[in-house]
C-alpha cells in the first residue's frame, strides 16, 4: 500500500514534467502563464520593495504580457544558477538580463536587447582610494559570482600591476552591504546598476567616472533548441512592437533615466 | 520605525512564515510513511532491499541538505523529473528527513517486545496488520523524543530552500533586510521567529509525549 | 558528464576543500572547549548564571545557522562589529556548535552520582582535578555516541558558509559550475565529498566510540 502510494506520488509529480510532446510555446499557453526566472537583487532590473517585486523587466514584461496574452510569473533564484538551470529545462526564459557574450551565445539564444552597460567601479562617497579603474590594484572589490562583471574583472585585474583582492558573493546586496560596511574597497558592477544604487543612496555610494572592459547588450535569453523555438520568436516579435512604439524607451527614462539607443539585434558572432 | 516595519516587513515575513510552516510541517507528513518504508526494507532479510536502503540513508545522512536540494532541481530534469520549485523543496526535504526518520524508528522497531508480534500473530492478524497496527505505534511511541527533535531540526533546515526559488521566513528576511537596510532589525525579528517556531514544535512534541504516556496507563 | 573542469581547476578546488575542514574542525572543536566550559559552569552554579545558560543554548539551538550567520556578518557591522568573513563563518560556527555540546555535557555531568564527587572533595581534589580525572573519565561512554554525532551534523552545516561569501568547497564548486556550464559535474563532486568525509567521520566516530567503552571496563 505504501509503495504503491509513494510510486503514485512520484509518477504524477514526474509526468507533470514530462508532457514533452507540446512545445514551450504549447505549454506555456496551455498553463495560460509564462514562467520566467531571474534573480531579484538587481536593481533596477529586479527587486523588491515592501515585498513587491519591481524593475524594468517587471515593467517590460508587462507590455509583453499584454502582446502575448500569457500573464508572466517570475521565479527568485541565485544568479549563480540561474543559466544552469535554463539549460537543465527547468524554465523556458530567463529575465536577469545577461550581457550578450560570444560565450552564452553558444549556449544561448538572446532575445532584442534591453540594455547597454559597462563594468564600473561602485565606490563609498567618503573614499578617494579609487578615482579610475587602475586604482584598483591592491584593493579589495566585490563581485557577483557568476556575473559578466566577475568575468570583466578577472581580465582586467591581470593586465594591472598588482591584482585586486576580490570577493565573490551570492547577489550584489550583499556585496553592497559589505561596501557599506567597509569591508570591501569598490564594488564591480554594470554601470547600468551601480549608477541606480549610487543614485538611491547618494550620501553612502558613488560610481567612478569611466568604467573599463567591453561595452556590451543584454538581453533576456532562452534555450536554441526546436522545443523553445516558437516561443521565443513570439517574445521577441513581441519585444520588437514594444520597442518600435517608445514603450521600452519609456522604461528605460523611469529606471536609468534617459533612454538607451539600442540594436533591434545584439551581435551574433559569426 | 513602526511604519516601515508595518508596510515593509510585515506582508513579507507573514507570507515567509506560512511558507516556513508548510515546508518544515508539510516534509513531515510526507516524509514519515516514507521513513516506514525505508525502514522495512532497512530491516528486511531480502539482500538487495536491504543494501538499497542503506544506500539511501547514508547518501541522504551524509550529503548536505543544500547541494540535494541544488540536485534535485537542477540535475534531475536531465533524468525527465522536472518539478516546479515548491515541489522541488517539499519532496526534497521530505526525502531527506525520511532516511533521519527510517533510523530512528527502527532503534523503536528493534525496541518493540517480540512477544507482541507473536501475539499478534497468534490472533490472526497478517503481516501488514501487524505492521501498521502494532509496530509502527509502538515504534513512534518510543522514539517520539528523537522524532520531536527531528521536526526541529527540519524547521532549521528549511531555511535553505531559497536556492531553489521558493520564499521562506529566511528568504523574507534577507529581502527586507537589504531594501531597508537594517539586517541587524531584520535578522533579529527572523530570529527570534523561528525561535517562537522550534520552541512550539518542541513544547508540542512534550505535550504529545505526555499524552501517549498516560494513554499507556 | 565530463570531469575535466575538475581537474583544470585543482588548485582553486583544493583550496576550497582546505578552507572546509579548517572551518570545520575549528569551529567545532573551540564549540567544543566553549560548550564543556559553560557546562562546566552551568553545573556548579544555581539561579541566574544557570537560567542564562540555559537560554544561550536554547536561543542558539532553536534559530538556524544561516539567520546566525546573516546576524553576525551583515547586522554586526551596524554596532561596529566588522568581521571578515572567515572570521563570521568561525565564530557562528562555534557559538552554533557550543550552543549543542552544552546540553551534551549537562547531560553527561548529571550522569555522574553525587557520591562521587563529594568522595573525591573529600580526598582532597580541587576542582580540576576532580573534572579531568572523576566526572569527564565517567560521563565519557555516555556522551561520545553524542558528540560524533555532533561534530558529523557540523561537517554538512559547513556547506552553508558560502552564502556569506566564504570561498569553502561549496561556493568554488558553484562557481566553477555556473560559468563553465559543468554545473550537474562539480554537484556531483561537492556531494562525493561529503559523502566520503561523512564516512570516515562517522568511522572514526565508531573507533573512538569503542575505545571509550572499553577505558570504562578497565
Amino acid at each position: 500500500m505504501l509503495f504503491a502510494a509513494v510510486s503514485a506520488v512520484l509518477f504524477s509529480l514526474a509526468s507533470t514534467g514530462m508532457s514533452q510532446a507540446q512545445d514551450a510555446l504549447e505549454r506555456a499557453k496551455s498553463a495560460g502563464v509564462l514562467q520566467v526566472a531571474t534573480e531579484m537583487q538587481y536593481p533596477p532590473y529586479d527587486f523588491l520593495q515592501g515585498g513587491q517585486h519591481v524593475g524594468y523587466n517587471v515593467d517590460l514584461f508587462n507590455e509583453i504580457s499584454k502582446e502575448i496574452g500569457l500573464k508572466v510569473e517570475f521565479t527568485d533564484l541565485p544568479w549563480s544558477s540561474v543559466l544552469p538551470g535554463l539549460e537543465a529545462g527547468k524554465y523556458d526564459v530567463v529575465a536577469g538580463p545577461a550581457a550578450i557574450t560570444e560565450e552564452r551565445s553558444e549556449r544561448f539564444r538572446f532575445l532584442v536587447p534591453i540594455s547597454e552597460s559597462q563594468t564600473t567601479i561602485m565606490i563609498r562617497t567618503d573614499y578617494d582610494g579609487i578615482a579610475k579603474p587602475e586604482d584598483i590594484a591592491g584593493k579589495k572589490i566585490g563581485v557577483q559570482r557568476a556575473a559578466t562583471a566577475s568575468k570583466e574583472l578577472a581580465s582586467y585585474a591581470a593586465t594591472l600591476s598588482e591584482p585586486p583582492v576580490v570577493t565573490e558573493y551570492v547577489d550584489y546586496s550583499q556585496a553592497n552591504a559589505d561596501l557599506a560596511a567597509g569591508r570591501l574597497d569598490g564594488v564591480a558592477n554594470m554601470s547600468n546598476n551601480a549608477l541606480y544604487a549610487a543614485a538611491q543612496r547618494p550620501e553612502s555610494f558613488a560610481v567612478i567616472a569611466e568604467g573599463f572592459g567591453a561595452t556590451s547588450y543584454s538581453s533576456f535569453l532562452g534555450r536554441k533548441d526546436d522545443d523553445s523555438k516558437a516561443l521565443l520568436d513570439l517574445l521577441n516579435e513581441a519585444m520588437l512592437t514594444i520597442k518600435h512604439d517608445g514603450r521600452m524607451a519609456k522604461i528605460q527614462e523611469k529606471w536609468f533615466g534617459k533612454a538607451q539607443d539600442l540594436p533591434d539585434q545584439g551581435p551574433t558572432f559569426e | 520605525m513602526i511604519d516601515l516595519f508595518l508596510t515593509e516587513a510585515l506582508p513579507v515575513f507573514v507570507d515567509g512564515i506560512q511558507a516556513t510552516l508548510f515546508y518544515a510541517l508539510g516534509c513531515l507528513v510526507v516524509g514519515f510513511p516514507i521513513a516506514v518504508l525505508i525502514c522495512a526494507m532497512r530491516m528486511s532479510t531480502i539482500g538487495p532491499l536491504k543494501a538499497l536502503a542503506t544506500v539511501y540513508i547514508s547518501f541522504l545522512r551524509g550529503v548536505p541538505l543544500m547541494v540535494q536540494l541544488l540536485i534535485s532541481f537542477y540535475c534531475l530534469p536531465v533524468l525527465g523529473v522536472n518539478v516546479a520549485p515548491w515541489a522541488a523543496a517539499l519532496f526534497t526535504l521530505a526525502i531527506c528527513t525520511s532516511a533521519y526518520m527510517a533510523e530512528i524508528l527502527r532503534g523503536g522497531f528493534l525496541g518493540i517486545p517480540y512477544g507482541q508480534i507473536e501475539a499478534a500473530q497468534i490472533s490472526g492478524l497478517t503481516r501488514r496488520q501487524i505492521l501498521l497496527w502494532i509496530q509502527v505505534p509502538q515504534a513512534v511511541r518510543l522514539t517520539l523524543p528523537a522524532l520531536v527533535n527531528e521536526a526541529v531540526a527540519m524547521v532549521k533546515a528549511s531555511s535553505l530552500i531559497s536556492v531553489v526559488g521558493v520564499l521562506d521566513l529566511t528568504r523574507a528576511a534577507q529581502n527586507v533586510a537589504s531594501s531597508t537596510y537594517q539586517p541587524l532589525t531584520f535578522y533579529t525579528v527572523a530570529g527570534a521567529l523561528y525561535l517562537v517556531i522550534t520552541m512550539s514544535v518542541a513544547t508540542g512534541g512534550r505535550w504529545l509525549e505526555r499524552r501517549m504516556a498516560a494513554g499507556r496507563r | 558528464m565530463d570531469f575535466s573542469v575538475l581537474t583544470d581547476n585543482w588548485p582553486q578546488i583544493l583550496n576550497g576543500l582546505v578552507l572546509t575542514l579548517k572551518l570545520w574542525l575549528g569551529g567545532t572543536l573551540s564549540g567544543l572547549a566553549l560548550g564543556l566550559l559553560l557546562a562546566t559552569i552551568q553545573v556548579n552554579s544555581i539561579g541566574v548564571v544557570w537560567h542564562a545558560i540555559r537560554g544561550y543554548s536554547a536561543v542558539f539551538r532553536g534559530v538556524p545557522l544561516l539567520i546566525q550567520l546573516f546576524l553576525l556578518y551583515y547586522g554586526g557591522p551596524s554596532i561596529g562589529f566588522v568581521l571578515s568573513p572567515v572570521a563570521a563563518g568561525l565564530l557562528g560556527l562555534t557559538i552554533y556548535s557550543s550552543a549543542q555540546f552544552v546540553e551534551i555535557f549537562r547531560a553527561g555531568f548529571e550522569s555522574v552520582p553525587r557520591g562521587q564527587i563529594e568522595a573525591a572533595r573529600i580526598s582532597g581534589l580541587n576542582r580540576f582535578q576532580i573534572l579531568v580525572h572523576i566526572e569527564l573519565p565517567q560521563m565519557l561512554i555516555i556522551i561520545v555516541p553524542s558528540l560524533v554525532n555532533l561534530f558529523v551534523i557540523m561537517t554538512k552545516e559547513t556547506a552553508i558558509l558560502s552564502v556569506i561569501s566564504i570561498p569553502d568547497l561549496t561556493a568554488v564548486l558553484n562557481g566553477i559550475g555556473s560559468t563553465t556550464y559543468a554545473f550537474a559535474e562539480t554537484l556531483f563532486a561537492l556531494a562525493a565529498f561529503y559523502w566520503i568525509l561523512l564516512e570516515c567521520v562517522t568511522m572514526a566516530g565508531r573507533v573512538l566510540e569503542r575505545r571509550a567503552s572499553r577505558y570504562l571496563i578497565r
